[in-house]
């Protein structure tokens, strides 16, 4: 298996290569366009990777994605979970939908809560052992803190839960089915350190373990759901800049061009 | 270029130098291609130890963002790059022109009919030595474009093997330039390997 994470300081944003090094075949996960497309058609290369699927965890809020414009480049399915309120043509994923590129797996976990859509990424190296390896835990479970819930673009319809419900669910989607994962499972977010896509005991460290998390994320240490959604609520940091517009980009609501400007 | 003008270079001398994984050159790719895959790190230094300097060179990658910084990197490095293949293969065959196959072969089926191949190594003289495919000869890498003009014609099909596929399918597309008719071997001795087939050493 070839992985690599690739992180964008300037927003504490980590994207990820998922390849098999006999296949020569890769999944890119969550990539943003501060880096842009070239950068992961130059990085798979480097790799002797070819890029066969764009993957995304959930459609962002605090940055733009490139997902579509890599997807496009390289002539490959832009898979994101089926329930995304996207206005844009992708690849519907379901929840325990299997992607394979030679012997590495790619496992979809719907995880619902940062967004309704949300999913994390189960990865499997089949060369080694069916034992799951790693999770891309998107904006669901953070190191040493949790995704934020209230990301709300003020749309009805796309925001088919409220603030109190998707904490709720954030809750219950890491408890019942990343905490159910062997604790030797590495854990790897979308966000780190300073992202303002969680809170304030988010760790600079851009990976860890479900065991760790387990034994010692603050969030998930509430007694229930309840008194994480206080809890996430009371250690949240300031809305990321731009938000609704960046968001609004990345459902295909508006164009690029229009992301920088009024209502910033 | 547009492909009206790639095929005028060519035409004129110059050679295409697919970018792009074994995997797809061999599904399709111009006739007279020569295969030598991108990454950032060791292309030039390949294609220096490969090529002639005064060849003149027209540069297809897809996405045709790797075209684009293979032709400046091979440029830096003192080729003479006359541009990249606009539109990629779908632009080119869209133009109305033909692309080629290589033809491939796995292991299994090499190893069941051994006898019925000429088969060829591309490796590292090193590497040939320490394991090989019994009765294999070599036409390594580096020594490919001299050694092709001066390869007989073994009077059975040509099978190419490195240890995967890199090597062997810019071996088979130098050969195939000067008309011979070789087989890429998918897979390579890490796959002959795997299956714990016999190996001539020495």
């Amino acid at each position: 298996m070839i992985f690599k994470q690739f992180r964008y300081e300037p927003v504490n944003q980590a994207s990820y290569l998922i390849g098999c090094a006999r296949a020569k075949e890769c999944f890119i996960v969550d990539p943003i366009d501060d880096l842009g497309v070239d950068f992961y058609i130059m990085e798979a290369a480097d790799l002797n990777q070819t890029i066969v699927g764009v993957l995304e965890t959930h459609l962002h809020a605090d940055y733009v994605s490139c997902a579509r414009e890599l997807a496009e480049a390289n002539d490959c399915p832009h898979y994101v979970y089926k329930s995304a309120p996207a206005k844009y043509e992708f690849t519907p994923l379901e929840d325990g939908q299997v992607l394979q590129v030679g012997e590495v797996k790619v496992k979809a976990i719907h995880t619902p809560g940062h967004t309704p859509e949300h999913t994390c990424y189960l990865v499997i190296d089949g060369a080694r052992t069916d034992e799951p390896w790693a999770v891309l835990t998107g904006d669901s479970l953070f190191v040493g803190d949790v995704g934020r819930p209230d990301l709300l673009v003020g749309d009805q319809a796309l925001d088919v839960m409220g603030e109190e419900e998707r904490a709720q669910t954030q809750y219950r989607s890491i408890k019942e089915k990343l905490f159910t994962l062997p604790d030797h499972v590495e854990v790897f977010p979308n966000h780190y350190g300073g992202s303002a896509c969680g809170g304030v005991n988010m760790s600079g460290k851009a990976s860890s373990t479900i065991y760790f998390e387990k034994k010692f994320n603050l969030a998930l240490a509430q007694p229930d759901a309840e008194a994480f959604g206080k809890f996430v609520k009371e250690t949240a940091k300031p809305l990321p800049d731009n938000y609704g517009r960046i968001k609004s980009y990345n459902l295909g609501l508006i164009e690029k061009e229009e992301i920088a400007e009024a209502g910033v | 270029m547009t492909p009206e003008e790639v095929l005028k270079a060519q035409q004129e001398g110059a050679a295409v130098l697919d970018l792009r994984t074994p995997k797809r050159f061999a599904t399709e790719h111009l006739e007279g291609a020569i295969n030598l895959q991108f990454n950032r790190a060791d292309l030039v230094d390949r294609a220096e130890m490969v090529l002639p300097e005064d060849l003149k060179l027209v540069v297809h990658g897809e996405p045709e963002a790797i075209g684009k910084m293979a032709a400046k990197l091979l440029e830096e490095g003192g080729f003479t790059v006359l541009g990249h293949l606009e539109g990629g293969l779908k632009g080119w065959k869209e133009a109305g022109y033909n692309t080629v196959t290589l033809p491939t072969v796995d292991v299994d089926t090499l190893h069941e009919s051994l006898g019925e191949w000429a088969v060829v190594d591309a490796r590292d003289r090193f590497e040939f030595r320490y394991g090989r495919v019994p009765g294999s000869t070599i036409l390594s890498w580096t020594e490919a474009w001299e050694g092709a003009s001066d390869f007989q014609d073994p009077g059975k099909p040509v099978a190419v093997i490195c240890g995967d596929e890199v090597r062997s399918s810019l071996v088979a597309s130098i050969l195939a330039r000067l008309g011979h008719k070789p087989s890429l071997v998918m897979g390579g001795m890490v796959d002959w390997i795997d299956r714990d087939y016999e190996q001539e050493k020495g």
